[in-house]
């Protein structure tokens, strides 16, 4: 979670695979993601897998067409295991 | 062919049902021990909890659903499921609508549950 | 009819998709077993457990399934080996459509 103290305002975070957990309402987790402001985003078939149906507000589901369009948004990404 | 002698054990999960191999290879294990008539119990603890996670649909990943799957250990006769209840609050979960009937223990709990078996077999 | 290689080497399809009630008529008179009411009736209780629990039953879960379900006069293992003789798990999923159960120690 150290990800948590670098983000800012202007990025986008995507949650995939076991990161989706991080997108369940009400969690410590989902709480200080939200509090970075970045955009929260969440992969919804990994979501959809792990049963994270109630997501925190702040977070959108995006499909693979959705995480394509972030990334001509964003030239420059870093993934985060 | 002579019965094996009972011996109990208890299965530790402690990882993510679809973030490795690991949840389904505890499963393997707990219905082979059922196949052969060892009395296996299950215990949750950590991100073990997630796969108790309620209304998992894996169908998009095109692989098995181990919610569904964990559902159907009571019908071999596995009953005696037990949760770290404080992993299970951190990630804000209802086990009442969770695939196994389970039973919620504290850190102190666990300990003991953890010394009651002959074996304990780690996932 | 279903062509060969609708089937792995052991007889159970490959697609799960292909099943209908004439494919298990099919895969059954390959068994040699001519359907009866009371074999459908287990057979839509197999495919009724893999759609809850996706996954085919081993010999236990089938038993107990069947008690369950149909009564406990048909959750006995010697009522099923009396419909899929052999191995009744093994044989039911396969005239049912479900893939091999994976658990037949």
């Amino acid at each position: 979670m150290d990800c948590v103290n670098i983000i800012a305002k202007d990025d986008a975070l995507v949650l995939m695979g076991d990161g989706v957990y991080a997108a369940l309402a009400d969690t410590d987790a989902s709480k200080a993601l939200q509090d970075t402001d970045a955009k929260l985003y969440v992969m919804a078939a990994d979501a959809l897998a792990a049963g994270v149906k109630n997501l925190a507000v702040a977070v959108s589901c995006i499909d693979m067409d959705g995480l394509v369009a972030l990334t001509e948004t964003f030239p420059r990404q870093q993934a985060w295991y | 062919m002579t019965a094996a002698p009972k011996k109990t054990v208890l299965i530790v999960l402690r990882h993510s049902p679809y973030g490795s191999g690991l949840a389904k290879a505890a499963l393997d294990a707990a219905l082979a021990s059922a196949a052969f008539d060892q009395a296996v119990d299950l215990l949750f603890i950590g991100d073990g909890v997630l796969q108790l996670q309620p209304d998992q649909d894996s169908t998009s990943l095109g692989i098995k659903n181990m919610g569904r799957r964990l559902a159907s250990l009571p019908l071999y006769d596995i009953d005696h499921v037990y949760v770290d209840a404080q992993a299970a609050a951190r990630y804000n979960m209802d086990l009442s609508k969770a695939p196994l009937h389970t039973r919620q223990l504290d850190d102190h709990e666990i300990h003991q549950l953890m010394v009651c078996y002959d074996h304990l077999l780690g996932f | 009819m279903l062509c060969a290689n609708a089937f792995d080497k052991e007889g159970f399809l490959c697609d799960l998709n292909d099943w209908n009630p004439d494919v298990a008529a099919q895969i059954a008179a390959s068994e040699n077993l001519q359907l009866s009411s009371a074999h459908w009736e287990v057979i839509s209780l197999l495919r009724d457990y893999y759609r809850e629990y996706d996954s085919s039953p081993a010999m236990r879960a089938l038993v107990k399934y069947c008690a369950l379900n149909l009564g406990a006069d048909k959750g006995k293992s010697v009522y099923l080996m009396s419909l899929f003789p052999g191995s009744p798990a093994k044989l039911g999923s396969k005239i049912s459509g479900l893939p091999k159960p994976d658990n037949c120690l």
